[in-house]
């Protein structure tokens, strides 16, 4: 999805890079890459996964010695992560530290600094200016206020426009005449653009979730990488009771709201949606992993809505095609734990889609309900989720 | 720009990328508003050449070029929108040249997922700049009812477009972010009761091209509009743009809103849903902040999807008129074909009964209209052809094909085999000479190359150029009757070009001449350009498709024919090289 934050290590390596300045970093994804780490006496090893946080969570560790190393990666593992930075451990000269961001809009990019930096900022949001990046831009007094030569200013801006960059921070920094040092720095990027840049590639790349996603995720997500399709899976209460089966970006969220609205959000077990017509063997490799996670669910009446708007292109015999071969897999078990299903539709072949999961539920003991667009979203929803309430 | 001004049925379309089921769905929502023609009138696409639609129950074809500017200028000219539906790191370049090369663009919609932030925020200000409506990225378009459809919206079955009743407008606009939902909405609208006056799916990106308060304008300006239905989603500001207009005054017109998104403040770390800006990263992206600050506004916030039609139930006020129209069933041909075919039970070919175009047409002007596959009038290209077919028809029994044909009809094979073993042999170094001479004297005389420059960026054998026996002083005799034919009444474009080439080359080496096979092709492409009329780019096209070693293959075949008839009449047994034919150099 477009905006998506780069890990600290690339976020940093870039920025050095592009102010001149040495950085010393390695990104390490187990105990044995960090035990080839040399040449200093005390590390920091900290998790890299776009987590908020760290500190408070443990999950920097601190004086880390070298035969450490090893150990330390060892126990942020065990903790469910899987990318780590080390670094050397530098005491900085005592300096002023200072907060500079970058964001960009239609009106063009935004530069923001403060002299009062650190994680504590936004309480001294007063004290920071605003700049938009122009031909009018007087480069010498942001030059004044940032610390930073007018030609790292115009660098940094340069790399924010090439690598597609859609917001910048370096928070802290210290600047004070030669002695310069990126302290903490992250960036967030526009993926669409993956194909255009060479700064940055999708490895570089950090969900801001848990480390820890469940295989039916992945699967989507390995799904989604190889179609033109798209699909996305979060599983929000793995022991829910209302599981989703959703088509469009627009619809699925109505229908998610709906479940809200109706009180049953600590209930819904997953988000996710499927569209841009994807064919039946996708279709049927998406539902699986819904239908999997759903066996899987220890609540005991379960309910699965499988929903969407009125499709403009998405082949509603096609994708149903696909539904129903899953439930050909997995129906039998579901009907065990006494699951129903309904389905509110429509799209082009409707007719044919609805009546063949018609039957189909009906084969396997799970028909609850199926409408057509007859029938409102919110009517069919209120249906479904009746005996939960 | 206003909408009404996009209110025409004769809005022609370029569709940039081709996506089978949405352009079908164009020329059926065309078909079902009874527009003479459809409205698609190119796509720029490639691969092939044209690609065929239904047209109501039967066919039509739309032309595909692979780039735009390949297109005819009066083509160009023409169109008004752009539909784009390439990959979205096309979206830019495509888009930008479309608004370049387009003269009367004024609204174009842009399909994909996908596309990078800044790509978007370019094309918005250079559309702003031209004044044109731009729509998209994520967009399943625009739907103006009665007149037009840009895009998936509103539905890409026939059977959809003609029962959503929005074969004619109402006072309703629906603005969403969702493509889905577009048409949810409009199908809400007309279930109501009412018409959809447009449908404008401004797309899930973070920065539209068209804003959701753009969308709210166009509506505001809209004679036809009454009310304004939309759908917005967590992330983004866009909502607070509306209230803004709506507080001064720039927005009076009714809006009925659903905010959808409230879920995500369930979660801790909300999920990104499915729409690229549908994450909200701040209180003020949040799905309740945006409804609350809509309420305030006087906007009409749903709570609910289902409040939605209720409230547009209460705005219906008598029963509306539904104009209607169905499409019947149909079938997809196998293969078109422009040359002959059945027409109630008799053969025609060239739009004319097989015995009156017998009795009306000279074998020449017959072959040259099938292999041209359009009539031909001028006596001068008919005269040519005769001459041609004539002067191909057998070159003795020396040459590669005909002595193949010999081989085959002494080794017993029939007719047909020992033609086709001939006929098989024409290619690169035999016969095919006139084809690959046409795109030369094509490709130099329309390059603006100086036939010297040609010469010398060619490097090794020109085809049409040179000869065995014959010289510069002793020119070939065959040669000099074919340019009887030059004199064309537009110029010669061609033959002066390889006349230019000839003398470059035979001031290198006497034999270096133009031969039969460079003649032919300089004096056919300038009685095709001078004397019918054809561009060059339907030149190109021929040479493209083989056009010019057509007569050569028919010529040839009688004389192939000829050569297997006398083998078999003097029959002398299989033909077998001996010893002394043949060399051994092992090691």
């Amino acid at each position: 999805m477009p905006r998506r934050k780069l890990s600290e290590y690339r976020s940093k390596k870039l920025v050095n890079d592009v102010l001149g300045l040495a950085y010393e970093g390695w990104s390490v994804t187990s105990p044995e890459e960090a035990a080839e780490i040399k040449g200093h006496d005390r590390y920091v090893v900290k998790v890299d996964q776009a987590v908020k946080g760290r500190f408070k969570k443990g999950l920097v560790l601190l004086d880390v010695e070298q035969a450490g190393l090893s150990l330390a990666v060892e126990k942020l593992e065990e903790r469910g992560y899987s990318s780590f930075l080390v670094e050397p451990q530098v005491v900085h000269e005592q300096s002023s530290e200072r907060y500079f961001a970058m964001t960009h809009d239609r009106a063009g990019i935004h530069v923001s600094c403060s002299e009062k930096g650190g994680i504590n900022i936004e309480q001294d949001a007063d004290s920071i200016k605003n700049y938009t990046v122009s031909d009018a831009t007087d480069w010498s007094e942001l030059a004044e206020r940032t610390g930073f030569t007018q030609e790292s200013l115009r660098a940094l801006v340069q790399l924010f426009k090439d690598d597609f960059f859609v917001f910048l921070e370096i928070n802290p920094y210290i600047a004070s005449g030669d002695n310069v040092a990126i302290l903490d720095c992250a960036i967030e990027v526009d993926d669409a653009a993956a194909y255009f840049v060479n700064g940055w590639n999708e490895t570089d790349i950090r969900n801001p979730r848990m480390a820890a996603k469940r295989e039916e995720e992945e699967e989507v997500k390995r799904l989604d990488a190889n179609s033109p399709a798209s699909f996305n899976l979060s599983v929000l209460n793995p022991d829910g009771s209302v599981f989703l089966l959703l088509s469009g970006g627009g619809a699925s969220v109505v229908i998610a709201d709906e479940v809200h609205n109706l009180g049953l959000g600590k209930e819904l077990a997953n988000y996710g949606e499927y569209s841009g017509n994807p064919n039946t063997e996708e279709t049927f490799l998406y539902t699986s992993q819904v239908m999997k996670l759903m066996l899987a669910s220890k609540a005991k009446n379960k309910v699965l809505f499988v929903g969407g708007a009125v499709a403009n292109f998405t082949d509603i015999a096609n994708t149903f095609a696909g539904i129903i071969q899953a439930l050909d897999v997995y129906g039998d078990e579901l009907a065990k734990q006494g699951v129903k299903i309904y389905v509110r539709r429509g799209g082009p072949r409707q007719e044919i889609g609805l009546a063949k999961i018609e039957a189909s539920l009906k084969e396997h003991g799970l028909f609850g309900g199926v409408y057509s667009p007859k029938t409102s979203i919110p009517e069919a929803l209120h249906t479904a989720l009746k005996g939960l309430k | 720009m206003i909408i009404d001004d996009l209110r025409t049925k004769d809005m022609k379309v370029i569709c940039l990328g081709s996506h089978p089921g949405i352009i079908q769905s164009i020329l059926d929502y065309d078909f079902l508003v009874k527009k003479q023609q459809p409205s698609i009138i190119a796509i720029v696409a490639g691969g092939r050449k044209q690609e065929r639609y239904f047209w109501g129950e039967s066919e039509v074809v739309i032309p595909v070029v692979s780039k735009l500017e390949n297109l005819p200028e009066e083509l160009r000219t023409r169109c008004a929108a752009v539909l784009n539906v390439q990959s979205a790191r096309r979206v830019l370049s495509s888009t930008k040249q479309a608004i370049e090369l387009l003269p009367n663009l004024r609204l174009a919609a842009v399909f994909a997922e996908q596309t990078p932030e800044i790509h978007s925020i370019e094309l918005a200000k250079l559309a702003k700049e031209r004044g044109l409506l731009a729509i998209g990225p994520s967009s399943v378009g625009l739907l103006l009812p009665g007149f037009a459809k840009l895009g998936a919206i509103g539905g890409t079955q026939h059977l959809q477009l003609s029962e959503a009743g929005i074969l004619n407008d109402g006072d309703t606009a629906v603005v969403s972010t969702s493509g889905g939902i577009v048409n949810e909405l409009i199908h809400t609208v007309t279930g109501a009761g009412l018409g959809v006056s447009f449908g404008l799916a401004v797309g899930g990106d973070r920065f539209p091209m068209t804003t959701p308060a753009e969308a709210m304008l166009l509506a505001e300006s809209d004679a036809t509009t009454k009310r304004i239905v939309f759908f917005g989603e967590l992330g983004g500001t866009d909502e607070y743009e509306i209230a803004k207009l709506i507080k001064e005054k720039k927005l009076t017109k009714e809006i009925i809103a659903y905010i959808a998104g409230t879920v995500a403040e369930l979660f801790e770390t909300p999920p990104q849903f499915g729409h690229a800006k549908a994450l909200a990263q701040t209180h003020d992206e949040s799905a309740s902040a945006k409804k609350q600050a809509l309420k305030d506004a006087g906007v009409v916030v749903c709570e609910t999807f289902a409040d939605v039609a209720g409230v547009l139930k209460e705005r219906v006020n008598g029963k509306r008129e539904v104009t209607k129209a169905t499409i019947g069933s149909r079938q997809k041909s196998l293969i078109i074909s422009h040359v002959s075919g059945d027409v109630s039970g008799d053969v025609h070919i060239l739009g004319k009964e097989l015995l009156r175009t017998v009795e009306e047409n000279s074998i020449a002007s017959m072959t040259l209209s099938m292999l041209l596959g359009k009539p031909v009038t001028s006596p001068k290209a008919i005269e040519f052809t005769d001459y041609v077919l004539r002067l191909l028809v057998d070159h003795g029994p020396y040459v590669s094909g005909a002595v193949n044909t010999i081989v085959s009809a002494r080794a017993g094979k029939d007719l047909v085999s020992s033609l086709a073993s001939g006929l098989l042999t024409i290619g690169p170094r035999f016969g095919g000479a006139i084809n690959a001479a046409s795109g030369n004297w094509l490709e130099g005389a329309t390059s603006g190359k100086s036939p010297r420059e040609f010469v010398e960026a060619y490097g090794g054998i020109i085809p049409g150029i040179g000869h065995k026996k014959y010289r510069i002083d002793l020119p070939d005799p065959r040669v000099k009757a074919l340019l009887e034919f030059a004199g064309n009444s537009n110029g010669d474009t061609y033959l002066t070009f390889a006349r230019g080439v000839e003398k470059v080359t035979t001031s290198k080496k006497g034999n270096l001449i133009l031969n039969v096979d460079g003649a032919i092709a300089a004096v056919l492409l300038d009685i095709l350009e001078s004397e019918m009329g054809y561009s060059r780019d339907e030149l190109k096209e021929l040479v493209e498709i083989e056009f010019f070693n057509a007569l050569f293959v028919l010529a040839r075949s009688v004389g192939f024919t000829a050569h297997y008839l006398d083998q078999r009449r003097h029959d002398e047994g299989l033909l077998r090289l001996s010893p002394n034919e043949i060399r051994y150099i092992g090691e």
